[in-house]
């Protein structure tokens, strides 16, 4: 063999060696505990707050708010469903689920609740229905708990369940006498009255293997107005067959919602 | 075979030994129409065929009193749906007491018990009266020597609690067994309503829909399937409240005057109405609601008009209302063998 058939030979020799090293080195990380991580789902942990002026809601006479028609208020109670929670990622595709949750200022355990084994990636939106959904908003849609039993709606003709009960007084200012309020949304007529709400994430959830907490906020005064100053007096107390005063509160309400904090747990 | 050693309070020649067969009681098999929602029943508390037999006893049975002449049911009679028919009921020595005894329906389902509800559960509810000097006027420890030295009692309370010695805890917890067998659920209500079976005359279909919506709104307390929300509520009854009702309780003057809302089956059996019972006459609760609202500080958010006293029904509305709420009646609950009394 001559000079360059022997560097040949040699090359040769320490490209399987190379080569070998390689497949070697390739085998080894390959055996490592490392694997390759395939993003898993984790828990989203939502919590209802309600609030007048910027403060939490307080219950009871001692605190009064005024109404953007100039109706001192004060608030005795507020209970209401939410359902249908929808987790929107960038790219136009979302998580839906079909929770029904009872909120009850008041009820501690009523605050929050958990979604779980929601699918791993990042989501920046949410959506949800303040109400029932028509095919859930039907006698017997919902189980017969005490809860639900107390949110009957029993109205001749309709169907399924209040979707808010908020009550309290007003003074009257015009007959001089404390009224009571009682706005009470549903169903009614065959008009679903739900609401539908979105809100973009102020940060971005992102799921996997984790949880994560998202307080949302319901501000009661934008009940009461944007785009229309509610009057109680106007509507009287008794609207739950009315449907004007229903259509009033629903286009009201598709602003009460802000989200107040989004952080993983 | 377990031995069953019982404390003899009388000689030197210790205490007796009693065989006893096993402790193996026979769960019970509470049945109740589908439309009622679950009743949830405390896992210290089981249904059990002895434990009901026993509180059906326990309930009819004068011992429990401090001159053995009064039972539960000296109050709270089947005939009136397990109420008294006097405005006060009244206790071993003739008091008199300030509330009108509530009947006994559906009670399963009722979280809290009494006027200010002020027990949670049947269990504690049947821990009063026997103590209360108005009403028994006895003492636990007095009563359970009494059922100690009864001929029967020792083995019916083994055998529906397997413990060695009778306890007032296994005494209350019978009672509020049998209670929950108390269901109603089968009125001419329920039969048109929820099984479709038959229908209302015109002034009952009337008066359903002054119920069921805000022109009578009494929906809004006494609604769902058991006629109660199971909250407490001023109803305009006062200006002036001498009985404080829930406030009682809470210590809380935002309570002030607020009672329990009471269940409507059977209503029209259970006069006299309201915690006092100071109308005699559905007629006159129905005139209540309709003109004669007062307004006190705390009264409902949910009272309607008051400012006019009330929701103004015309006499045919109030007669229609009123054909609704007899409907509501359930003679078969009143005439259940099981509920009547064992000695009889």
């Amino acid at each position: 063999m001559d000079y360059f058939s022997k560097k040949t030979q040699k090359h040769k020799k320490m490209k399987k060696l190379l080569g070998l090293s390689v497949l070697v080195i390739l085998l080894m990380t390959a055996c490592d505990d490392e694997e390759p991580v395939v993003p898993e789902p984790g828990d989203i942990k939502l919590t209802l707050l309600h609030s007048v002026d910027d403060q939490n809601l307080q219950i009871g006479e001692e605190r009064i708010y005024m109404s953007p028609v100039g109706h001192p208020f004060s608030v005795s109670r507020l209970k209401y469903y939410v359902s249908n929670f929808s987790f929107h990622k960038n790219d136009g595709s979302k998580y839906d689920t079909d929770i029904v949750h009872y909120r009850e200022e008041g009820i501690e355990d009523t605050k929050s609740f958990i979604l779980e084994k929601v699918p791993s990636g990042e989501y920046d939106k949410i959506s949800f229905i303040y109400g029932l959904d028509e095919a859930t908003n039907v006698d017997g849609g919902l189980e017969n708990t005490l809860t639900n039993q107390n949110m009957i709606w029993p109205i001749p003709g309709d169907q399924g369940y209040h979707y808010m009960k908020f009550e309290g007084r007003y003074d009257s200012l015009s007959t001089g006498v404390i009224l009571n309020f009682n706005l009470h949304t549903g169903a009614t007529q065959n008009n679903q009255n739900y609401v539908e709400i979105t809100l973009d994430l102020p940060n971005k959830v992102i799921i996997d293997n984790n949880t994560w907490e998202i307080d949302l906020v319901m501000d009661m005064m934008e009940w009461l107005q944007n785009p229309t100053d509610y009057d109680f007096a106007e509507f009287g107390q008794a609207i739950m067959m009315n449907q004007n005063a229903q259509e009033v509160l629903k286009a009201n309400g598709t602003d009460v919602w802000s989200v107040d904090r989004v952080a993983q747990q | 075979m377990i031995v069953l050693f019982v404390g003899s309070s009388c000689d030197d020649e210790g205490p007796m030994v009693i065989d006893l067969p096993d402790y193996d009681p026979t769960p019970y098999n509470l049945a109740y129409p589908e439309y009622l929602p679950i009743m949830e029943i405390p896992e210290d508390n089981p249904m059990t065929e002895e434990g009901v037999a026993l509180g059906r006893r326990l309930f009819y049975d004068p011992i429990l009193s401090a001159d053995s002449t009064l039972s539960c049911a000296g109050c709270h009679k089947i005939e009136y749906s397990f109420t008294d028919e006097r405005q006060f009921s009244v206790g071993i020595d003739g008091s008199e007491g300030t509330r009108q005894a509530m009947h006994i329906v559906n009670i399963g389902w009722m979280p809290d018990l009494f006027w200010d509800g002020r027990s949670q559960g049947a269990e504690a509810q049947a821990l009063e009266p026997v103590e209360n000097p108005i009403e028994m006027m006895d003492t636990w420890p007095n009563v359970i020597n009494k059922l100690k030295a009864h001929q029967e009692y020792p083995e019916l309370f083994y055998a529906a609690f397997g413990e060695e010695e009778i306890t007032k805890e296994q005494a209350v917890k019978a009672i509020a067994q049998f209670e929950r067998t108390l269901i109603s659920g089968n009125s001419r209500y329920d039969a048109i309503v929820e099984r479709n079976e038959g229908f209302f005359t015109d002034a009952e279909q009337e008066g359903f829909e002054i119920f069921n919506t805000e022109r009578g709104d009494c929906f809004h307390c006494h609604g769902g399937i058991l006629f109660t929300d199971n909250l407490f509520h001023n109803n305009g009854l006062d200006a002036v409240f001498s009985d404080l009702g829930l406030e009682d309780v809470t210590g809380d003057p935002l309570d002030r005057g607020l009672f329990k809302t009471p269940g409507l089956r059977n209503i029209e059996l259970t006069a006299p109405y309201m915690h006092d019972g100071r109308f005699q006459t559905l007629e006159e609760v129905i005139d209540h609601y309709s003109e004669g609202l007062v307004h006190s500080e705390t009264i409902d958010p949910l009272m309607k008009q008051i400012a006019q006293g009330g929701i103004q029904l015309t006499q045919q509305e109030k007669n229609s209302l009123l054909a609704f709420l007899k409907t509501l009646t359930d003679t078969s609950f009143i005439n259940n063998e099981a509920f009547k009394n064992p000695f009889e």
